[in-house]
């Protein structure tokens, strides 16, 4: 068998387009198509998955790209991937913070009490994991009948600001200024961050460089590597100070005024954890101090908590919660160089990708006919040696 | 009375009150408003994507976290009567058309243009819906805070245990 050409396939691959398409509605004369509306809000953390992974927030074609994909999260955010890539870049907003997000949901495992208080919104949490049966045949007047429910027990009364404000303070902050954080670099705000999609990762790399990897990456692979240093392979042990759910509102200025005026809101899940302390003298790193170390009054390293910082775009909490842990993992990987894969950023930040990943992985169904014919051309000369060689003793 | 309302809405949440109302009233409203109006584009209307940039709150390092679909538009308006305005706007939108009115609205409300009451009465209604969404999000939150003075009931030892436990 010689070299086989990819011919003829034209029509088969037409033919897998209307196949794909004739499975989404087989469903039958009593089905409806699905309207991205209902994707954004009925399935609403998958939804967060594909808008957090394809790295582009926007709600409508999040969805789209769901219904488009049949439900794979990877094919999905590919999609929304793939749209961005056909888009111009307008403009950088300036450095917003997370300060100012209109929190629907806010927990700390660090203290009960923290300013604010603590508010679990709409978590899965503390329920049992048991079927709901009765969603089974669930009718259009009971759906509805639960948002109704809510919308008149919530406008029997205004929630005033000296309640529940518009803002909450960070958690952080109190252990900052107790003095068991590291301090922070003033000038790192300023500095322009590493943009991810314009240059490719060349090690060693900045720490935004590795956030913003993160924040677009699959969720199970962060999970999974960071799991790894949960267990045992890695001593973060974190506790997470402040986990936060909200909008975030998103500024630019004016094009006439140059006054920062908002121009709409991104729902983000966010993270900060703090993991254990640093010996005094530890945050030494060549070339200078950790980012972050703190001096006492006569110069030395004072010992601090360390940090881990994770963000995404969505309601994403695993996701968040484990760049976090990575963040630490990684940030000690960097300054006295890895004792595991976690604290690896070449290993993590290469290997985190969902779409680089997938789209290695699913290359191999491609053909290789070339390539294997090769391998087996090798394999039958060498069996033939080895049979000439047997003959010969 | 209404001058005075146009300055309690600041001029920074024009875009975000007048984006929570239905895209189709906006649209209508202002095809209707400038139909005799001559419109020239002092910069070319663009749609395309912004990029989020955000401060860590841990050590506060600047990053990427992701893009954002974006429309802007910079316009300059005459109208019937020979009143010359400009206005601008940029939105978290990815039409074209949505920059155009919300940056036409822009105009009008910031020279008071005519059609600026009811532009006016809009930014209101706008800005009902917005304080709508945030009272519901505050209703979730307030249903759900933890009461922790519950915990003081229980005696020390028991929530050592706990802790331990966790």
């Amino acid at each position: 068998m010689g070299y086989v050409a990819i011919k003829g396939g034209g029509e088969a691959i037409e033919g897998t387009k209307t196949v794909f398409d004739y499975l989404r509605t087989r469903q039958g004369d009593t089905a409806k198509p699905l309207d991205t509306d209902t994707i954004e809000h009925q399935l609403r953390l998958l939804h967060s998955r594909v808008i957090s992974e394809g790295g582009v927030y926007h709600p409508r074609l999040a969805s789209l790209a769901i219904k488009q994909a049949q439900g794979d999260t990877l094919e999905a955010a590919f999609v929304l991937r793939a749209y961005r890539s056909t888009q111009p870049r307008l403009v950088e907003t300036p450095a917003l913070n997370t300060e100012n997000m209109r929190i629907t949901r806010r927990i700390s495992a660090a203290f009960k009490d923290i300013p604010g208080g603590q508010m679990l919104g709409a978590t899965t949490d503390y329920h049992l994991r048991l079927m709901r049966m009765d969603l089974l045949d669930e009718s259009p007047e009971r759906f509805c009948a639960v948002a109704k429910e809510w919308f008149t027990k919530k406008t029997e009364t205004d929630i005033p600001d000296s309640v529940i404000p518009d803002t909450f303070p960070k958690v952080l902050e109190s252990l900052r200024n107790e003095g068991l954080l590291p301090s922070v670099d003033g000038t790192a705000r300023n500095r322009d961050p590493f943009d991810i999609t314009r240059e490719p990762l060349i090690f060693p790399v900045p720490r935004s460089a590795a956030l913003a990897t993160m924040a677009r990456a699959e969720q199970g692979s962060l999970l999974a590597i960071a799991y790894s240093n949960m267990r045992g392979y890695g001593d973060v042990h974190p506790t997470v100070a402040e986990l936060r759910v909200g909008y975030l509102p998103v500024m630019l200025p004016h094009p006439i005024t140059g006054e920062l005026t908002e121009i709409g809101e991104v729902e983000i899940t966010e993270c900060e954890v703090v993991a254990m302390y640093e010996e005094q003298g530890s945050s030494s790193v060549a070339g200078g101090r950790m980012p972050g170390a703190t001096e006492d009054e006569e110069g030395n390293d004072k010992p601090t908590f360390t940090l881990g910082y994770g963000a995404c775009f969505g309601h994403n909490e695993v996701k968040a919660i484990s760049m976090a842990i990575l963040d630490r993992a990684l940030q000690a990987g960097m300054k006295n160089g890895p004792r595991n894969p976690s604290e690896d950023p070449e290993f993590v930040l290469l290997h985190v990708d969902g779409i680089d990943s997938m789209g290695f992985c699913t290359h191999y169904k491609m053909p290789h006919y070339v390539t294997f014919q090769s391998d087996m051309d090798r394999l039958r000369t060498t069996q033939q040696k080895q049979n000439n060689k047997e003959q010969t003793i | 009375m209404t001058e005075m309302k146009i300055m309690m809405i600041d001029r920074t949440l024009w875009v975000s009150a007048l984006k929570a109302l239905p895209i189709e009233q906006l649209l209508s409203f202002t095809t209707e408003l400038s139909k005799d109006w001559a419109i020239r584009s002092k910069s070319i209307p663009q749609s395309g994507l912004g990029m989020l940039r955000l401060n860590d709150s841990a050590f506060e390092e600047a990053f990427y976290l992701g893009e954002f679909p974006l429309a802007s538009a910079w316009l300059e308006i005459e109208t019937s009567d020979g009143l010359i305005a400009e206005g601008a706007a940029q939105v978290m939108d990815d039409r074209i058309e949505a920059a155009e009115a919300l940056a036409l609205c822009d105009a009008v409300l910031s020279a008071q243009l005519p059609g600026w009451e009811q532009l006016n009465k809009m930014l209101d209604q706008g800005m009902e819906i917005r304080e709508s969404a945030s009272q519901n999000r505050k209703h979730m939150l307030a249903s759900t805070k933890v009461d922790f003075s519950l915990l003081d009931e229980v005696a020390p030892d028991a929530m050592e245990g706990k802790n331990a436990e966790s």
